[in-house]
């Protein structure tokens, strides 16, 4: 199915091409700063997927949006760095920055149903990427052609381009989506929650589709959910976050099977599973944590079934845990194993 | 697409039918008889003279004769003979009258439009910048102004305080004394050209859009709006009427302005929100992190989105600009149909007042018909459907 | 984190108190809670209005000119006016003084009759001297603002200020009937075509569609011809009417239907809710708060309407800003430059201003009320 023009690999798998270090990112309102990002790190490597998972409204969009320099107007940069393939993207003029946008870093987004403008062709709208980006620039035919072969990979007829976005259905549209991000050959595809409005069947096809075409360009995936299955399903590497904080980092297996932060262990063992033996479901109790006010010491105290006299006062570091799993938390030899493992 | 027009045509013709048999009904019963007054209290008039005109008014015959009479008339282009310009037809005043206030019209709605549009899209894009303010203050002024009074300040600004434009009616009636040809021939000539002219103007800005590479496009389009330009040009100074049309061209301005500038804000406002609606789509996103330019995000995507619902408006900004127009006709003595329903009406010249009027409601239903169609063409939802 | 120790003590006061009764609850009428309940949403929505500048600037300005109208009758009656001078319509200030005027060498139409007098008008009314004399005149009508006439007087000698003040009288009452007409039958149009559906509902729209491509003015011109000695209350009830099928009616409507779709809805009609149940006591007090943002708009259309109309002569009215305007215009003061600017700019302003500011109200209400636009 490949076709040669299709190539996104440019650097040896494995290399590092993203690191956000020590990110901090603040929306200044009216009634007083929301921390959104607080001190956030991950590295991404070459041909890796690396899974964001948290709560709606933990920063999990705005990291995403920082990636590509998107944040809101009044989003501000406290500091860190986000370095592409060594450039901090954080210092680049607006110009600069936009010639990164899509070549490098695409994007699936969050709820693509609207990602589409409805006045224009779907065809047109992926050419108008590739015009800005492709260079020697492609001829009309040529960008038609290519535009064809992506819908061909993603699993849509070529003609299906000179449709308009409502022609499509809600399945229809996020491969074409998917098509769009994938035009320009970018490195890092950032998916935010690229099947939450679509039904089971469709989330399947699609995410089994993504990690086909993943296997094959060999580019990296930075997945961002709410739905805890959708990471365990395809992602190599995976960070929780939460209230704006990166809480546990590491091989998603790793999480998975021996999840050190009490709120990742309390949001996997809130998730039924088939597979698994049976076992009582932890509630997660509360509500997310007011970002304006952030509670002291650790954000997850409040919630927290472990908490000490220590965790509402200081906050807890990242603890290495060895093979590049790292725990914010004091306690985090008192959170229990789950007893299943993961089927991965 | 044709399917919709036609049946889009058809709604219309018969809405217009019941529109013009309604007014018709009304009109008959205008109270006073204006006939008595204008005929039979003549002391100058023979009785036979008033027998005369009372025949050819066809007012000795029965209300269901004349309705009948009248209808059977009305779509052969014979609308009666007026009461107050007897025996002028109203055919000929309308004909006199339809193409100045056509011309009125449709520059005032072009002007508006495109101004309105382009405003509210750079406020909206500027939202929360200084002179944001100042731009909205302004325009809700102008939407909520009074405007005969409006009209008024304008002529005594322009014309009686800079002195930059004449003052009123339609032409300075001592240049055109012992002229050979009528104002009305050097307008409609104006007319015409003007209409070839813009005709060549989308002509070439259709070819341009075909053109794919941007810069012979650019050049297309320069070089074709400069020939247009020239030959226009060109053919008014060989005319010997041009210091004539000159002079209309004059009187023109202000009411053109003053109309513009009365429907200008309600689109500015109107676009404005419909912009700062379009801003939050997601759409708008995606070409941002596609990389496209400020520029090409706020033309090509927010506001050929935000296009759909000011379309809409045209129904309504027709309606506004008769009323504006009725408005402005009557403030500086131009004219045009606006003039002549009000002059009509308070002259109680029934088949006068029932001709301009339909004409009226006809100039509406053609603008509600034209922005149907142009949703259909802006909007691909309503296109793809209206084939299907 | 375990504070159940914290817990309030007072269980031996409740004890000794007992609970109230469910009965005293109840006793409370129904319809005073209503009012309660209405009473907290206005002071919220009251408190949310207050922090919009351009709301309040509108609400400022209706104040003023509601205040306008209401002193000049009392002004009146007082006597602090007499009525033979400051009638707006019939009162004539006769009591002219003496000006100084220098009498110059111009045409007629460069003459600023203030200061001035042209030398063939100084023969003519028998005044001796030469150019450049300062010579005494007898005042003449429209005289210039002064501590009598705050705002000068008209060419007829009368008041300027309480011809505006009377103005004021008669634009709130016709903007608020049309208003008042024009929601009733709006929101009464809107919950049933949107509860119904169907038949009823498209034979509505479509009407609402005509009469919103109506140019109001012609069909007025037209009206006013057959309808002899058309009234300022005619006016609004036509103004009413064909707002209240028109524009207004489409908005309330899906307003109507986005409210008919609530749950609240359905158990109303589960629990055995007639159709005129549902409509009077859920459909309409839920549009209710959008009809009367819709009524600040009906207003502004209203005064300007009504304005125009004066202006042409149409309306049977003693006076009203449009007649100011008109006469203004009429007797050729548009030529004059600023001299007589109080003849060219109060009614003008007044209208503009009076519709501007129901205007911004509404602007400011549309941002606490509208749902599209709470979310910003």
């Amino acid at each position: 199915m490949t076709t040669p023009s299709i190539e996104v690999t440019d650097a040896p798998i494995g290399t590092t091409i993203l690191e956000v270090d020590h990110l901090v990112m603040h929306y200044e309102t009216q009634q007083g700063d929301v921390s959104a990002i607080e001190d956030v790190s991950f590295q991404l490597q070459q041909g890796e997927s690396f899974g964001l998972v948290g709560e709606s409204g933990c920063g999990k969009t705005s990291i995403a949006m920082a990636l590509l320099r998107l944040q809101a107007d009044n989003a501000v940069f406290k500091s860190g760095e986000i370095r592409l393939n060594g450039t901090n993207l954080l210092e680049l003029s607006e110009n600069e920055m936009r010639s990164h946008r899509w070549s490098d870093i695409s994007m699936v987004f969050q709820g693509a149903m609207n990602a589409w403008n409805p006045v224009h062709r779907v065809g047109d709208q992926i050419k108008e990427a590739m015009d800005l980006h492709i260079r020697p620039q492609l001829s009309h035919s040529e960008s038609r052609e290519r535009i064809g072969e992506l819908f061909e990979l993603v699993g849509l007829t070529p003609e299906m381009m000179d449709r308009y976005p409502h022609e499509f259905s809600g399945g229809m549209r996020q491969r074409a989506v998917i098509a769009m991000a994938l035009s320009c050959n970018p490195q890092i595809i950032i998916a935010d929650e690229p099947t939450t409005a679509l039904d089971v069947i469709v989330q399947d096809q699609i995410l089994q589709e993504m990690k086909k075409i993943q296997r094959e360009l060999g580019m990296s995936i930075i997945y961002i959910s709410h739905d805890i299955a959708v990471i365990a399903e395809v992602t190599d590497k995976m960070g929780v976050m939460y209230a704006g904080k990166m809480v546990e980092i590491g091989d998603t297996a790793d999480i998975f099977r021996r999840p050190k932060h009490p709120y990742s262990f309390l949001l996997l063992s809130s998730t039924p599973s088939i597979t698994g033996p049976r076992r009582k479901l932890a509630p997660l109790e509360g509500e997310p944590p007011n970002l304006m006010d952030p509670p002291s010491g650790c954000r997850f105290h409040p919630r927290c079934p472990f908490a000490t006299e220590q965790c509402s006062t200081d906050e807890p570091p990242l603890t290495d845990l060895g093979n590049g799993h790292h725990v914010a938390c004091w306690n985090w030899q008192e959170v229990p194993d789950i007893a299943e493992g993961l089927k991965k | 697409m044709g399917k919709f027009i036609l049946r889009r045509l058809i709604q219309m013709t018969g809405l217009f039918f019941v529109f013009l048999v309604l007014t018709w009904v009304v009109l008959q019963a205008l109270p006073g008889d204006a006939i008595a007054q204008r005929f039979r209290l003549n002391p100058n008039l023979p009785p036979e003279a008033i027998q005369q005109a009372i025949a050819r008014l066809g007012l000795d015959k029965p209300w269901y004769i004349q309705f009948r009479d009248y209808m059977a008339g009305f779509f052969t282009g014979d609308f009666g003979v007026s009461f107050s310009q007897y025996p002028r037809p109203v055919r000929d005043i309308i004909l006199e009258r339809l193409p100045r206030t056509l011309v009125l019209f449709t520059t005032a709605l072009v002007v508006q439009y495109y101004v309105g549009f382009q405003a509210g899209k750079f406020l909206a894009w500027r939202r929360n910048q200084r002179g944001e303010m100042a731009v909205t203050v302004g325009g809700v002024a102008l939407y909520t102004v009074f405007y005969p009074w409006f009209a008024l300040m304008m002529i005594w600004l322009f014309a009686a305080q800079l002195d930059w434009l004449p003052l009123g009616q339609f032409i300075t009636i001592s240049l055109w004394k012992d002229v050979p040809f009528s104002s009305n021939e050097v307008f409609l000539q104006i007319f015409y050209t003007v209409f070839i002219a813009s005709l060549a103007v989308v002509a070439v800005s259709y070819v341009a859009r075909r053109i794919d590479v941007p810069r012979n496009r650019i050049f297309v389009r320069l070089a074709g709006l400069a020939i247009i330009a020239a030959a226009f040009m060109a053919y008014w100074r060989a005319s010997p009427r041009s210091t004539y049309a000159w002079d209309i061209a004059q009187h023109m301005v202000l009411p053109v302005m003053i109309l513009t500038l009365i429907g200008f804000a309600g689109i500015m406002l109107l676009t404005r929100s419909s912009m700062l609606e379009t801003m939050k789509e997601d759409f708008v996103l995606t070409a941002r992190a596609k990389g496209l330019s400020e520029r090409d995000v706020r033309d090509h995507h927010a506001a050929r989105t935000a296009l759909l619902p000011v379309s809409t408006s045209l129904v309504i900004a027709v309606a506004t600009v008769i009323d504006g127009g009725i408005v402005t006709e009557s403030v500086f003595s131009w004219p045009g149909m606006g003039q002549l329903l009000l002059g009509a009406v308070l002259s109680e010249d029934i088949p006068l007042a029932v001709a301009a009027f339909s004409f009226t409601g006809l100039l509406a239903l053609v603008g509600h018909f034209v922005a149907d169609i142009l949703y259909g063409v802006l909007d691909p939802r309503i296109r793809v459907t209206a084939q299907g | 984190m375990t504070d159940h120790h914290d817990e309030p003590q007072h269980s031996g006061v409740a004890l000794a108190e007992p609970p109230p009764d469910l009965a005293d609850v109840i006793v409370e009428p129904l319809w005073r809670i209503r009012l309660r309940l209405y009473w907290r949403s206005f002071r919220k929505n009251w408190r949310l209005f207050r922090t919009n500048a351009v709301g309040m600037i509108g609400l400022v300005i209706i104040a003023i000119f509601g205040l306008m109208a209401v002193m000049q009758p009392i002004l009146i009656n007082s006597n602090v006016w007499p009525s033979s001078v400051y009638d707006p319509v019939v009162g004539v200030d006769e009591n002219l003084e003496s000006r100084i005027v220098t009498i110059v060498d111009k045409p007629e139409d460069e003459v600023n009759p203030l200061t001035e007098i042209s030398r063939r008008q100084a023969v003519f009314s028998n005044i001796q001297g030469s150019v450049g004399d300062e010579v005494e005149v007898l005042e003449s009508h429209p005289l210039p603002p002064s501590r009598e006439h705050l705002l000068g007087t008209d060419p007829l000698g009368r008041d300027v200020l309480s011809q505006l003040m009377f103005g004021a009288r008669a634009a709130f009452a016709l903007g608020i009937i049309a208003a008042l007409v024009t929601v009733f039958i709006a929101t009464s149009v809107g919950a049933i075509a949107a509860y119904f559906g169907g038949m009823i509902d498209s034979a509505f729209m479509r009407l609402a569609d005509l009469l919103l491509m109506l140019p109001i003015l012609a069909v007025l011109i037209v009206v006013n011809s057959v309808i002899p000695d058309f009234k300022v209350w005619h006016l609004a009830l036509f103004l009413g009417l064909l707002g209240g099928f028109g524009g207004t009616a489409i908005i309330l409507k899906s307003q109507a239907l986005a409210v008919k779709v609530k749950p609240y809805i359905d158990a109303a009609r589960v629990s055995g809710g007639g159709s005129r149940r549902i409509i009077f006591s859920h459909l309409i007090p839920n549009v209710m708060p959008l009809s009367f943002l819709y009524m600040m708009f009906s207003v502004t259309t209203a005064i300007a309407t009504e304005a125009t109309l004066s202006f042409f002569g149409l309306l049977n009215v003693e006076m009203s800003w449009g007649i100011m305007i008109q006469l203004s215009q009429a007797q050729g003061y548009l030529l004059s430059g600023l001299t007589f600017w109080w003849m060219l700019f109060p009614a003008g302003l007044a209208v503009t201003l009076l519709a501007a500011a129901f205007y911004l109200v509404g602007r400011g209400m549309d941002e606490i009320i509208n749902p599209r636009l709470r979310r910003r």
